[in-house]
């Protein structure tokens, strides 16, 4: 192919690609994963309403406003029990500026009886709720725990972090992100 | 398939998919690196490099931009959580690795880059089936009977169309027949992914936009293919003002 033909190829490949730019681009696309709720980041997180081993309920959209933690965790796996510690750490450092941590134990597939004494073995002072039925591991879609969702004041999920244990500075970085 | 798929590399294991990737390419690499005038050795050095500063890179990276963060907990930095990680700055970092040790034993820019491109490509191909396990870069969602179930809707499956044409992109430049010019196998391959990530990105949801409505990754993507049909000129220009001996 010659010089010329080369170039005018180039040039009309790269208005094709600035046209395609500019048909495929809609503001609907990101309103429309804003108004569907899903466990990733950039969706509305998925409501619940669960309760504590003392019989609180907590429903996560009465949460608006505030920066939210939701861990989903189980007793018998042991990287959700190394990084409690830390989540109780920066729990007590951020609650005062709307922090607020939801600690979702997988009560279907754990020991009832354990949960208590995991708490008061560990210190812990944030809301620890009780998912009996599984349905919000269900709509959190959960394949690993544990799974922790940091969700910003306007109850969109931020970011996702999957595994763990989280360090100290993981849960700082993320956590200042959505509290502002 | 889809589902069992993502069950069995669902995060973290996804980055197993990576890894393989990153295995695969480099044997198909130091196949060919031989014929664009790279040593074996050099090119796994090469890579081996890469690797090490994208790892130490990013966590570098990640580190001086969230200083505030690592200084009430200081071992921290060496906390073995891949999400203390910036890939931008991982992927500065490499380049910069890459550079210094090409310079430091004069490699030639052109073909080194040549021998890496079945490296970079598997690469590619790796991505795309780590996005699929992941269930990121997805796609808006859509009414065809090809869609997926993902994230509570229909959606176009960006990730599959992402690994196909990096799979095709790859056996387009494996498969060849003719010999190109020192270079344009690397802008070929460059040019070819910069293209088919704008035209797939269209199909991505993006929540990442320039002027509130433009998707960053394609105006990126466009931008890439620009200096990709410019840097292609310029080899065939240098190589036709080379001396005939």
């Amino acid at each position: 192919m010659q010089r010329n033909q080369r170039i005018i190829l180039y040039i009309l490949l790269l208005i094709a690609g600035a046209s395609w730019i500019v048909l495929s681009a809609d503001t609907t696309k990101v309103s429309a994963s804003n108004n569907t709720t899903a466990p990733q980041a950039g969706f509305t997180a998925p409501d619940f309403t669960l309760k504590t081993p003392q019989g609180e309920a907590y429903t996560l959209s009465k949460l608006k406003g505030q920066a939210v933690l939701v861990n989903l965790w189980a007793t018998w796996c042991p990287p959700c029990r190394a990084e409690m510690p830390s989540i109780e750490k920066i729990y007590l450092e951020y609650k005062d500026k709307g922090f607020v941590v939801l600690a979702l134990n997988m009560t279907y597939q754990d020991d009832p009886l354990a949960v208590v004494p995991f708490l008061q073995d560990h210190g812990l002072t944030f809301p620890v709720l009780l998912d009996e039925t599984g349905e919000t591991a269900f709509a959190y879609q959960l394949r690993s725990l544990p799974s922790s969702y940091f969700i910003n004041r306007n109850g969109t999920v931020s970011e996702v972090v999957i595994g763990g244990p989280m360090s100290e500075a993981l849960l700082r970085a993320r956590i200042e992100k959505i509290l502002q | 398939m889809i589902t069992i798929f993502r069950n069995l590399f669902a995060p973290p294991k996804h980055l197993i998919l990576l890894v393989i990737a990153a295995w695969i390419g480099l044997t198909l690499a130091e196949k060919r690196a031989e014929r664009h005038g790279l040593s074996k050795d050099h090119l796994n050095n090469l890579i081996f490099y890469g690797i090490v500063a994208f790892i130490i890179g990013g966590r570098v990276s990640f580190v001086l931009q969230n200083i505030p963060t690592f200084t009430k907990s200081l071992l921290d930095i060496f906390s073995i959580n891949p999400d203390l990680f910036d890939s931008f700055g991982a992927l500065a970092i490499t380049f910069i690795a890459m550079l210094i040790y090409g310079q430091r034993h004069n490699l030639a820019l052109w073909p080194t880059l040549d021998a890496l491109t079945p490296f970079f490509a598997i690469i590619a191909v790796g991505l795309g089936l780590s996005h699929l396990a992941a269930g990121t870069a997805f796609g808006i969602p859509t009414d065809l009977p090809w869609a997926i179930d993902l994230w509570n809707a229909k959606r176009h499956p960006t990730q599959i169309y992402e690994w196909l044409a990096s799979l095709l992109t790859f056996c387009l430049l494996w498969f060849k027949k003719s010999s190109l010019h020192p270079g344009l196998t690397f802008l070929s391959f460059t040019s070819l992914t910069a293209g088919w990530q704008l035209f797939i990105g269209g199909f991505r949801s993006s929540n990442i936009l320039i002027l509130n409505v433009l998707h960053q990754d394609q105006v990126m993507a466009w931008f890439v293919l620009m200096t990709c049909f410019v840097l292609y000129e310029f080899r065939l220009k240098q190589e036709k003002q080379k001396p005939v001996y």
